[in-house]
């Protein structure tokens, strides 16, 4: 069955796929006529394009970005880990100048393929190579054709501190984090810095959880935390942090979702949802490519910011009326700060 | 008070999945079925009674049924169930029928139901899912739940936890009390001598995989239907390994696991509040997370090697019976 669907989504693949080949023997009407078209082309891991996560938002960013641009625009979904080099292959056979992937699983396959088409320049989203052992950086050696997209999620969770500190009644807030990698760390360090910033004798909890797909013992640490006293849940940990939002769901208390829009991607929450700390993939990936079409795109980390209005805060959606006049000024003077001085989230 | 009893019934709470996955594997492997795939049946336990509660709620409703939330999660925990015996199905045939290595079976079980449940969550579960019916509610026992501290300790849960803690006497009872019991036990430790007197070695072994594999779909159940209220992928998080650890300690017999799956229900406990305990004592905050995290696996070593004794496994546990 899989075999069968692999097959069909090839097929369908295909048109695109040959439109993307024949893109740059379309005669451009007017202007240089040396300019041939550039085309993008997105290998997305095996999440699909509707994973309402990162896949879903790099496509809608890459898409937006070559339309924009002008440029010419394939995608390929990954039926598998093997399947990345050979995907990335692909794209660049049928004309690819670009090519953008998705998420830290593809990173070795980026880079080897980085390594091997050093003409093409790669986007990778949320994944860094880290320095050589003598510290040499990558992006000055071996791949000055890649660009990494990350994210500051220490702004983001400062931005949801602000607002937990300002809402919270009982004075005590909560994050039901996942496994404590680097940017669990700064989402959670930037959340309690700002619920301090408007509140400094606000209790924070805190509790990892060394697994994202855990939403039983999730919602069990969140329920423990409610029981403390804490009236905000900030879920930070995938699907275990999911089991935190509902916890302050059925405890009648307010709960904050991470990476994307949560009322839109775990609607059985949205009314306990104040809002949501996100990543704008999509507006990350748009700037990147427009970057790339106007030449300037430049190898190395680029950190999307709330300055470049990359992280930041989603819609309060039905929330709206909770959040008083007061609290939404404040999350707004506080944008103003973090762009300011990156540095008020206590994370380097 | 009031906080110890909160701490205990959480304890109580998780471990009734890891209790319902060991006697899962006590009942296969006291027939002389080593099932490991306990794992695996959760998964997909929890996978079927969530997407058959799902699908089934709104038709209910259109139907005029009343209480159509838990009309369609009783029929989830039956379809969990059903799943469950159905891979417990599988695991017999291969390793009663085929005489496959039971391990190997148990490991394909596993990797199977992985696999599987991914599918099915990528394609049926995520974008154009319908709305599900949540969780079971709290059924508070009237009467007991007025006895103070056990009231609320013991009999103000959701059905699974109650159907546990009943299970655990029934299975105690009908293991060593009742002549079906018998012919189980006499089949994992000696298949030729219950062959010999007229025993159906292999009628005993597919009943007792098969009810196992219910029961470990039950334990699956409880993760979507009474704890979290829809399925993720690979969401039971090893609770069907711990679970045959807790069958190993608690002897297998239903008692030692009950009492086991507490303690470890306990370090979980005790991982769950491990934030909270920091915040409350300036000393217990020096202790590092991850040691609160390594607190159910570190009873596991201390209770293996400190108290454990020698574990023995039925005679006959693993072999396939030749005539």
């Amino acid at each position: 069955m899989t075999k069968k669907i692999h097959l069909i989504s090839t097929v369908l693949s295909l048109p695109l796929l040959a439109l993307a080949a024949c893109t740059p023997s379309t005669p451009s009407a007017s202007t240089s006529p040396a300019a041939e078209k550039q085309s993008v082309g997105v290998v997305l891991d095996t999440g699909g394009e509707n994973d309402k996560s990162f896949n879903e938002y790099t496509i809608k960013g890459a898409k937006a970005g070559a339309d924009a641009a002008g440029l010419g625009f394939a995608y390929v979904a990954s039926a598998g880990s093997s399947d990345y080099e050979k995907n990335i292959e692909t794209q660049i056979s049928e004309g690819a100048d670009l090519i953008v992937t998705v998420g830290f699983l593809m990173g070795d396959a980026t880079a080897a393929m980085a390594k091997k088409y050093p003409d093409t320049k790669f986007v990778i989203i949320d994944y860094a190579y880290a320095p050589g052992a003598e510290g040499v950086d990558p992006y000055t050696t071996e791949l000055k054709n890649v660009t990494s997209l990350m994210f500051a999620e220490d702004q983001a969770g400062y931005l949801a501190g602000v607002l937990a500190g300002c809402v919270s009644e009982a004075g005590k807030v909560a994050t039901v984090s996942g496994m404590e990698i680097p940017p669990v760390q700064r989402y959670v360090q930037g959340f309690q810095a700002g619920a301090k910033s408007v509140n400094p004798s606000i209790v924070t909890l805190n509790q990892y959880i060394p697994d994202f797909n855990d939403p039983a013992t999730g919602k069990s640490v969140g329920q423990s935390f409610i029981s403390q006293g804490a009236d905000i849940i900030f879920a930070v940990g995938g699907n275990t942090g999911n089991g935190g939002l509902l916890a302050a769901k059925e405890a009648g208390k307010m709960g904050i979702g991470v990476d994307v829009d949560q009322y839109l991607t775990y609607p059985e929450v949205k009314d306990s949802l104040l809002t949501s700390a996100t990543k704008n993939i999509d507006v990350a990936t748009t700037n990147a490519i427009q970057e790339f079409a106007a030449g300037q795109l430049k190898p190395g980390i680029e950190l999307a910011t709330i300055a470049s209005g990359g992280v930041g805060l989603a819609p309060y959606h039905d929330a709206e009326s909770k959040v008083s006049q007061e609290c939404k000024a404040k999350v707004t003077s506080a944008q103003a700060a973090i762009k300011a001085d990156p540095k008020i989230t206590g994370v380097k | 008070m009031e906080e110890i009893t909160g701490f205990l019934k959480l304890a109580l709470i998780t471990a009734t999945p890891i209790a319902l996955g060991a006697y899962a594997g006590i009942l296969s492997e006291r027939a002389g079925v080593v099932n490991i795939a306990i794992e695996g049946m959760m998964l997909t336990g929890a996978l079927v009674a969530q997407l058959t509660a799902m699908y089934l709620y709104a038709p209910l409703q259109a139907a005029g049924i009343p209480a159509a939330e838990i009309a369609s999660l009783c029929l989830g925990v039956i379809a969990g169930i059903l799943a469950g015996a159905l891979l417990g199905g599988l695991h017999s045939i291969t390793s009663i029928r085929f005489k496959a290595d039971q391990i190997i079976s148990g490991t394909v079980i596993n990797l199977l139901a992985w696999g599987m449940t991914g599918w099915i969550y990528q394609r049926w579960m995520t974008a154009t899912a319908p709305t599900a019916p949540g969780t079971f509610p709290r059924i508070p026992i009237p009467g007991l739940r007025q006895i103070p501290v056990l009231g609320d300790l013991l009999f103000n849960h959701q059905p699974i936890v109650y159907t546990m803690l009943l299970l655990t006497g029934v299975i105690h009872y009908v293991l060593f009390y009742t002549p079906w019991g018998l012919h189980v036990r006499s089949v994992g430790e000696h298949p030729r001598a219950a062959d010999t007197v007229g025993i159906n070695v292999e009628r005993v072994r597919y009943i007792s995989t098969i009810v196992g594999g219910a029961i470990a779909g039950l334990a699956g159940v409880w993760l979507t239907l009474e704890q979290v209220g829809s399925f993720t992928l690979r969401m039971s998080a090893g609770r069907g390994f711990i679970a045959l650890a807790a069958m190993i300690f608690g002897r297998w017999t239903p008692l030692g696991a009950f009492g086991t799956s507490l303690l470890f229900g306990l370090g979980t406990a005790l991982q769950i509040r491990a934030a909270s305990l920091a915040s409350a004592s300036a000393g217990l905050a020096m202790i590092p997370t991850q040691l609160y995290q390594a607190i159910p696996y570190l009873l596991t070593i201390i209770v293996l090697a400190g108290f454990g004794g020698k574990a023995t496994p039925p005679a006959a546990s693993g072999q396939p019976y030749e005539k």
